[in-house]
Order: C-alpha cells, then structure tokens, then sequence
C-alpha cells in the first residue's frame, strides 16, 4: 500500500470541492468496511482518502413532505435502531438485522452500501420498493435519480468523481406486510447468495392489492421485478400462488442473467426463498 | 475412580491464560527484534512447470531489498518432510503446485519484501498438471514424481469379506467424497530469529512441533545440532497445519547467510496458499450384515489426494486405513487406502488424520444399514459398537478403557428425549427436522510406529520444581496438564510447577502436539521423570523420618508419614540434604506407548496402545426452500479415559463441534480459487449449536492417571451426525461433503420436499 493523503471536509460543500478537484485519484471514505477491504487488496489505488464520516449534513433519519429520507451517512445499526423506519420501512430495517456482523453495521453507512454497487448490497432491495431516490450533489448542483440507476453493472457506478450521495429520499408506506430475506452460506458475515425484499397490502376480499418487490444479489444490478408484481396483484395468495409466483421470478432473473453455473442452485433458491418469504401472507 | 487425586482432575486456571486475555502474551508476530529485516518468498504461479531460469536482478535493485535466494543458495539438503522427504524449501528445476516457493527476498520493509518478490523473474516451461488423484493413478498419467505418483498405501485385510458377503442378508456399497479444508487457525504462520552471541541462530516461531524444526533447520542448512535453537512462540493454533515447517526455514536460511535479525510474518492469503491443507479423500465402501443388524463385512477402497507433497500424508493414509471400521467389530475387512501425489497445494496433518472422512463412511453406511433393516440408529451402533475383550481389525485385542457403549448410553436419553418430544414438535411448514448419530474412535498417538516423548523434572536445592519439556502448547493447554500431572506426584500445587516449554536449546524432544498424543506420551513422560524425583525424596525421607518408603506419601510440600501425618519434613529440607550428599535432583522421564508395526500386507498388528471414543447426536432443521440447515444441538459423549483438565476437556469438545459443522456444512478449499476468509466459509458463533458435553471416564490402565486424549476426537462425530440428521430429516442422503446449500436444496428437490404442502 503507498502512502495516502488523508483529508476531513467540514462540510458537503466542502467535500465536493475537494472531490472535484482531486478527480478520479480521490476515493470517498464512510465506514471504510469496502474500502478498507479494496485498498489492501489493491482493487482501488487512490491518492486521496475523503473522509466524510462525520459530516453532520449526511445524518438522521425523518419525515419531510410525505417523503421518508435517510441520510446518507446513517450506519445500518442507526436503521435497524430506527422507530421511524419499523413503521414507514420496515423490509429496510430488517435488512439491517442481520448485515454483516455487529461490528460492521455499527459502522457501514447506507450510502456506502448503495455506492459500492455490489450487486449483494442488502440494503438495495428495501430501497428499490420504497421506489427511493437517490440524492447526489455534485459541483453542478443537486440532482435526484431513481435507485436502480446508482449502478450501471457489478461495482461500476453511475456517479461522476465529483458526486456524493448525501440522502435517500422514500415513499414511506404502513404495508400490511413487508419482509427482507436473504440466504448466506453461514449465518452472519456471509455474502448474500440471493436476498430480496418485499411489501404487500391485501384487499378485504383477500386479494393482493399492492405488492412491491425486489431481488437482490442474483442480478449484475438490482431489480424491481414488476411482471411477479403484476401476476400476484389481484389474485388471493395460496400456497400454489406462491409457488408458481416463484417460478415466474425465477424465470425473470435467468432472463436478465442468463444460464450461468450458479443457476443450478438460484434458480429453484429464488423460488423457494419467495416462498418462504411470502408464506405468512397465505390466509 | 476410586483412587483420589488433589491436583488433576481439577480446572486449575491455565497457563498464561492472564497474559492472553490482557493481550500481554507475544506471539511470534508481536517479537519485534531491533533492526530486523522482513522476509517474503516468490510463488510459484504455476500448478506444474520446469523452472527455465530464475532472473534476480530486477529484484535486488529494488529499493530496500538486501538479498534474493534460490535454491543455489542452500548449504544443505533442500528437501523437507516428517516422514517422507520430497519438499524443497526453495524449488530447483521445477516447481508442483502454486503453493512452491521459488525464491526467498529479504528487504528493510514490508513493501519493499513485497515489490522485491514481484520483481523476481522466472522463467517456466509449462507441464502438464494432474489435479484428480484417481486420474494420478490411470497409466500414461503425468508424474508429479519421479517416483510415481502413488506415494503410500495402507491395508488392512482379517479374514474373508467376499465370503461374508455371499452370505450376508444385506449389502450396500455406496462412494463418499470429502473436501479440502483449510485449518484457518487464527494465527497466521509467523516467526523471527537473530543469531546470538555463541553464532547460534536462534528462531523463534509459531509451530506444534520445535523439536523436529530444529532438526530439518539443522539438515537445510548443513550445520551443527548446536548451531540452531527454535524456541516456540505463543501459538494461536495450529491443528496439523503448524506441524510442517513453515517460516521456520526461511528464516534460517536469511540467517545463516546475513547474520542479523529478521522475520517473517505470513498474510491470512499466503497462509491459505502455502500451508497444508486436510486431504480430500474419495470412499468406495461396501458393508454387509447378518439379518440382526451385525455388521459382518467392510471392503473399501480410498484414494486420498496428498497434493503435490507427502507431508503427513502417508500417516493420513495409514491412520484412515486403521480407522475404517469405526468403533464397531468387524470380523471380515479389506480395506485398501491409497495417498496419492497430484499438482494440488499439499495436504498435511489436520485434526484426525484422516478419520474424520473415515467416519463420514462408516457412520452413513451404518444409518443406511439400520434403515435397510427397521433398526433404530443407535440400536445398530449398540449391536456392533467395541466392547473390551474384542478384537479390531488390526487383530488387537482390546483389553481395557473401551467406553464406546458408555458413551452411547450418555447420549440415549438425549435421545429418546429429541425424538419424543423434538422431532415431532410442530415447526414450519417447510422445515423439516432430523436426528443424526456419529459415532467414532480414535488411536491416541502415531500410526504402529514408536512416538516417545521425553522431559526433565528438576528441583532446585530449595525445593523449587522445573520441568523442561519440548512438548509444544499450542492452546490445548499441554502446559497446564503437564504441571498438574508434576504436581499430583510431587504433593504440590499446579502453580508451584515453574514450565520451561518447547526451546531446543533446554528441552528435550516431545515429539509433535498431534495425533491427541501430548497428554497421554508426554503426561506420561513428565510423570516418570517426576516419580524418579519422587522416589530420591522418598528415600531420603526414610532416613529423616525413620519410616519405610512405603508407609511415606506427599502431601503440601511435604513428605509425611501417611497414618500419622504430623510426623513429616518440607520437600525443600530434601532437596537441601540430596543436593549436599551430592546426589540429582534432575531427573529424565521417557514414556512410548507400546505399539506393534503393522503388516505391509495385512495391517495386522497393534497401531495405538490406546483409543479414544465418542458419540454425537446432532438435532438440525433442514429448511427445504432454500437448502439452509441450522444444526440446533450437538450431544457430545467422549471416552477421555480420566480428564485430568475438565475445563480443557469441554473447551476441546466445543470447538471440536465447532469445527465439525464447517466440516459437515461450508468448508471447502479450491485450490487456485479460494484466497482468504472472504471466500471460505467457516463458522460464525451464530452457526454453533448448543452443545452438550459428557464427559466419560474409562480411566487408561497405562495412561497417566487413567488419561487419554481428545484433541482430534472432539471434531470426528460431528459431521457424520449432522449429515445423518439431514438425511433423516429429508428422508435422502447427501454423500459429498460440505452439504452446502446446493447439496442440500437437491436433495431436497429429489426428496420430493420442494412443493406445494397444504
């Protein structure tokens, strides 16, 4: 590892300037669990480390204007801690249960999580129901763009050099019932093989009113899956229900992905974990 | 047992147990040596290759590297190995798998170690690589040595199996497949040395086995016995990987040549590359019983891939062979283990040596056979299990400390209880529970060939006990066993035993902290050093109190009269007196547990003195959407013979546990692709069941104070009785190990689980 300059804005103004004139030799630093990681194993060689960890314009978590907006800078034991979140969020707070280890979630930041543009990051699936925005200012100014555009493919981002994350701005919702899964070869500090998340309201009649849903670490990008959306709504949720729904989702991942060797086992695993996943709302 | 002790049998608080939980214990990469300069090798980035030429140049004019070293550079013999010798420390002319180091660099720093390294062009004619050890065997294959490819094979053959199986009211024969582990000690490999003032060098290093280091860094280097001392550092670790030599000789060779300090501390990645691996091992295993369930027949034939080196492979091999039958009478046997040398990184010592794959065979074979006859689990293992008075397969007949049965009568309530009142308890639709039985044995120490262990118990004219051995604590708490042990003889307490531990340079050799062996050969070598003690004081203490030897025992210090004890004297005033006559106070103990060689032909002979034994019941739950098992509780019944250290006993069988669930459910070594912990999976403290830990005591007639061992022992019924549950709880077994959560998401599926319930 070469030497590294390493330099603390005092604000968002601050570290933007600084990003835009270091360019691409600047990396941004939060928690650090990705980038410390990357720097040692030599996946990224930057001249400059941004730390913005404790700027006080990337925290909190609250309501403004019917919208739900999380800092950036929030660790993911703030969201799981987060009563705001349990009501108006509460797949994204259940995320946050069981990522990584407690060590890590005291210290990753949700922004870091979204930025890294790890296909696995467990908090992008909650996002991508709440349908969120992301919130970037960059030398030109502000701008707000849907969550699924963060990452143009595996740990590439669409963010210019000069950008910075500073919220996420989500459609709150009280889902009648809303659930984050993921599978992991152990059962903490593990990478998730395939997560996904989802919300549901039922109609009176039992039917599946509304239904938001994700799948995560299974595509190069996260992904709303609207055609397993469009065939749930309207239809009473059975066992059988599930299972073909399953079977629709596990039919649209290897269509964004193809056949690759870890299809053997995600392809009925996508299924079995919607199941799984889906199971309470049978009834 | 009826015979009452003071200090053993007691958790005493262990040895720098203060100093670790302080974190003011150095391990051997907290031994930071003035001025020392850092070691880093070149590796191979070739499976299998002829080395064309090596080009240091570009090396040395790296900024901060001192020297570059080849094989060329070696005064001595350049080949290692415990047992057989065909691993250079540095390649010459061709290089077996990508853990071969090429070139060692010494540099001022780190990175320039590093950057030195990279710099050191070789130039490689390619070869052919074999990976398979069955396609190593097939004629025509490449030939990893020059020798061929089969390093070793071990048979066992009593009586007739074809025989049995003509008669026999039910066959199986089925093929099991177990993965390549890596030890993942917490410690990485690490070292450091300097050369004292007498020219010797000195190294200090985190190893299992100093004694033997000091040997092969004598022979690499070409030089006297006294020219080298290896001093054991605080070690986190080791489970077989630490038996080879690892830094220890690259630190000697940067010593030798440059006479000042340096040291060598490996990255968790080179410690996956470099080191050992536990041998992954292909079963073919045919077993047949009569219509009671007697088990009358075993035929197996195994192929164990010792990667590009023998290591301890062919102690892998030997043991497995030995330990094919399980802990069950067997009359009819042929078994046939064969070690085979591929292109792989080389497998080693890993805790059991081979039994634990062994018992992943026998333990399924015997699920299956109770299956194929309506036989409860734990029914067939009753029927079949050893008793003392029987013979196994190697024709010994086992007279004592057979506490098999005990072991599976501990866990029968446990038992009875899961399957009354857990099994059945009312779960999620799509889980599904099982109960799994492993039972296991295991031959306390090396394979049918003589083991010693030697110490030195010396009191001082005051009264003050050291004792000096070789015997390697690796945090097992040998240390702290062996004190006890000194002090149970001598009438002391544990912590009045000042140990002087694993330095060549006033230790004697112990042997290596494998096997489950330290214990049992040098518990009883530190014991006879200490009764030949005992018996000087005792004899003087006759003319002092003027009572026969045999009315006089120990006790506080003292030596007194053992009907009336206030009619006594200090051990001290002893010691004073023999010292001034001129007599020893020091005092050599030996101990080699009596073993016969086994017959080439027929493995027939008597390969342990003694065997440890043990009974796991594991309970999991089996989610069959998505293939996760969660393992809720292991029972754990183990035959320590007498646990002289309860506390290390149940820590042993913990982590045994622990262990035994990567074993059975995650862990899997890929050569060429598996790099570090982000890519290899072992168990978190959220995958630990709950485990139950039952001691039984079957004490040894010739261990020290009844003991055994149950360092290895602890991890070998696990996976087989987690496997057994899953297969009990999908109704469908899983023969390759890990049963990931492919494995077990198709099992599932062809169970027919993965559908529709209501």
């Amino acid at each position: 590892m070469s030497k590294i300059a390493y330099i603390k804005p005092d604000s968002v103004g601050d570290a933007i300037e600084i990003l835009a004139d270091k360019g691409s030799s600047a990396a941004i630093i939060a928690g650090g669990t990705d980038v410390m990681v990357d720097l040692r194993s030599g996946e990224i060689t930057p001249e400059y480390l941004v730390d913005i960890s404790r700027l006080e314009e990337l925290k909190g978590i609250r309501m403004e204007n019917d919208e739900l907006v999380i800092g950036a800078g929030v660790t993911l034991s703030e969201i799981y801690n987060s009563d705001l979140l349990a009501e108006y969020a509460p797949a994204l707070k259940k995320s946050a249960y069981n990522f990584a280890s407690a060590q890590i979630r005291n210290i990753a930041t949700i922004g870091g999580n979204v930025a890294h543009c790890s296909p696995c990051g467990d908090t992008i699936p909650p996002l991508v129901i709440h349908e969120a925005e992301v919130l970037l200012s960059g030398k030109d100014g502000q701008k707000r763009i849907p969550i699924e555009q963060v990452a143009t493919g595996p740990y590439r981002s669409f963010l210019e050099p000069h950008e910075l994350i500073t919220a996420f701005v989500l459609k709150p919702r009280k889902a009648a019932f809303a659930d984050f899964k993921k599978i992991g070869r152990r059962k903490d500090l593990a990478i998730s093989r395939l997560s996904m998340a989802v919300m549901i309201d039922k109609s009176d009649d039992g039917t599946i009113s509304f239904m938001r849903f994700s799948l995560g670490a299974c595509t190069p990008t996260p992904h709303r899956m609207i055609p397993v959306e469009e065939f749930m709504v309207g239809k009473k949720p059975t066992e059988k229900l599930l299972f073909e729904g399953g079977r629709l989702l596990a039919e649209s991942m290897i269509e964004i992905t193809g056949r690759r060797p870890s299809i053997i086992y995600k392809e009925p695993a996508v299924q079995g974990l919607f199941v799984r996943m889906l199971h309470p709302v049978v009834n | 047992m009826e015979q009452q002790f003071r200090v053993v049998g007691n958790s005493v608080p262990r040895s720098c147990s203060k100093a670790k939980v302080t974190g003011e214990i150095k391990f051997a990469a907290d031994i930071k040596l003035d001025n020392s300069l850092v070691l880093k090798t070149k590796r191979s980035d070739q499976p299998h290759a002829l080395i064309r030429s090596i080009n240091v140049e570009k090396a040395l004019a790296v900024e901060g590297v001192r020297s570059v070293f080849t094989a060329r550079d070696i005064p001595g013999k350049n080949l290692l190995g415990i047992i057989n010798k065909d691993q250079p420390l540095l390649a010459e002319d061709r290089v077996r798998s990508l853990a071969d180091a090429v070139a060692l660099v010494v540099a001022d720093t780190e990175e320039a170690a590093e950057r030195g390294a990279a710099a050191v062009e070789v130039e490689y004619q390619e070869l052919e690589a074999v990976f398979d050890p069955v396609e190593a065997l097939k004629e025509g294959a490449v030939q990893v040595h020059e020798k061929g490819n089969l390093l070793s094979c071990r048979k066992v053959v009593k009586g007739d199996v074809e025989a049995a199986f003509t008669s026999a009211y039910s066959v199986i024969e089925k093929e099991y497949t177990t993965s390549s582990i890596e030890h993942n000690y917490i410690e990485p490999d690490a070292g450091a040395g300097y050369v004292d003032e007498n020219g010797c060098l000195v190294i200090y290093a985190s190893t299992q086995n100093p004694h033997y280091d000091h040997k092969e860094v004598v022979g690499l280097l070409g030089v006297a016995d006294d020219e080298v001392r290896i001093i054991q550092a605080t070690t986190g670790g080791g489970f077989g990987s630490k038996l080879d030599l690892n830094v220890q000789g690259f630190i000697g060779l940067a010593l030798y040549h440059l006479k000042c300090p340096v040291r060598y501390v490996y990255s968790r990645e080179e410690a996956y590359l470099a080191t050992a691996k536990r041998h992954p091992f292909v079963i073919r295993v045919k077993t047949a019983t009569d219509k009671d369930g007697r088990f009358i027949a075993l035929q197996m034939r195994a192929v164990c891939n010792t990667g590009a080196y023998g290591s301890y492979g062919m102690a892998v091999a030997s043991r497995s062979a030995v330990h094919a039958t399980g802990p069950y009478a067997i009359e009819n046997v042929d078994v046939d283990v064969k070690c085979v040398y591929t292109n792989q990184t080389f497998c080693g010592a890993m805790r059991g040596f081979g039994a634990p794959q062994m018992a992943l065979a026998h333990e399924s074979q015997m699920d299956l056979h109770a299956q194929a006859l309506g036989l409860d689990p734990l029914a067939i293992r009753r029927i079949n299990g050893l008793r003392a008075g029987q013979t196994s397969a190697t024709g010994q007949l086992l007279t004592a400390s057979v506490g098999f049965q005990d072991c599976l009568d501990a866990v029968a309530p446990y038992y009875e209880d899961a399957k009354e009142n857990w099994l059945s308890a009312p779960t999620d639709p799509f889980k599904r529970r099982g109960i799994g039985i492993g039972g296991m044995w295991y031959g306390i120490g090396n394979t049918g060939v003589q083991n010693p262990s030697t110490a030195r118990v010396e009191m001082s004219p005051e009264g003050k006990v050291t004792v000096f051995t070789g015997c390697a604590d690796i945090g097992q708490g040998s240390t702290t066993i062996l004190a006890q042990i000194t002090a149970e003889v001598l009438g002391l307490g544990h912590d009045d035993i000042t140990m002087v531990v694993g330095d060549t340079g006033c230790t004697t050799n112990a042997g290596a902290t494998s096997a489950s062996r330290q214990t049992y050969i040098s518990g009883n070598a530190v014991k006879d050093g200490a009764e030949k003690l005992a018996n000087v004081l005792l004899t003087e203490a006759v003319d002092r109190l003027r009572a026969p030897k045999n009315s006089l025992h120990f006790v506080d210090g003292h030596v007194a009269v053992s009907i009336a004890p206030e009619i006594r004297v200090s051990v001290a005033k002893l010691a004073k007196r023999i010292h001034d006559k001129g007599g020893t106070l020091s005092w050599q103990g030996f101990f080699d547990p009596e073993t016969v060689p086994l017959d080439p032909e027929t493995g027939e002979g008597v390969p342990y003195a003694t065997y440890a034994y043990a009974c796991h019941m594991a309970q999991v739950e089996v989610d069959v959407l998505t293939g996760e098992v969660d393992v809720k509780r292991i029972v754990a019944a183990h035959d320590v013979g007498h646990a002289l250290h309860p506390g290390n006993v149940v820590g042993q069988i913990c982590g045994g546990v622990a262990m035994g669930v990567g074993f059975a459910l995650m862990e899997e070594f890929e050569p060429g692709k598996t790099e570090s912990m982000k890519d290899y999976h072992v168990p978190t403290v959220s995958d630990v069941p709950e485990v139950v830990p039952i001691i039984i005591e079957s004490p040894e007639p010739s261990g020290p104070f009844g003991a055994k061992g149950v360092g290895e022992p602890a991890l070998i019924p696990t996976a087989p009785a987690i496997i057994n549950g899953i297969s009990s709880a999908l109704n469908k077994r899983i023969y390759d190990l890990p049963a990931n959560l492919e494995r077990v998401i198709e099992a599932s599926i062809q169970a027919g689980h993965f559908r529709v319930q209501e």
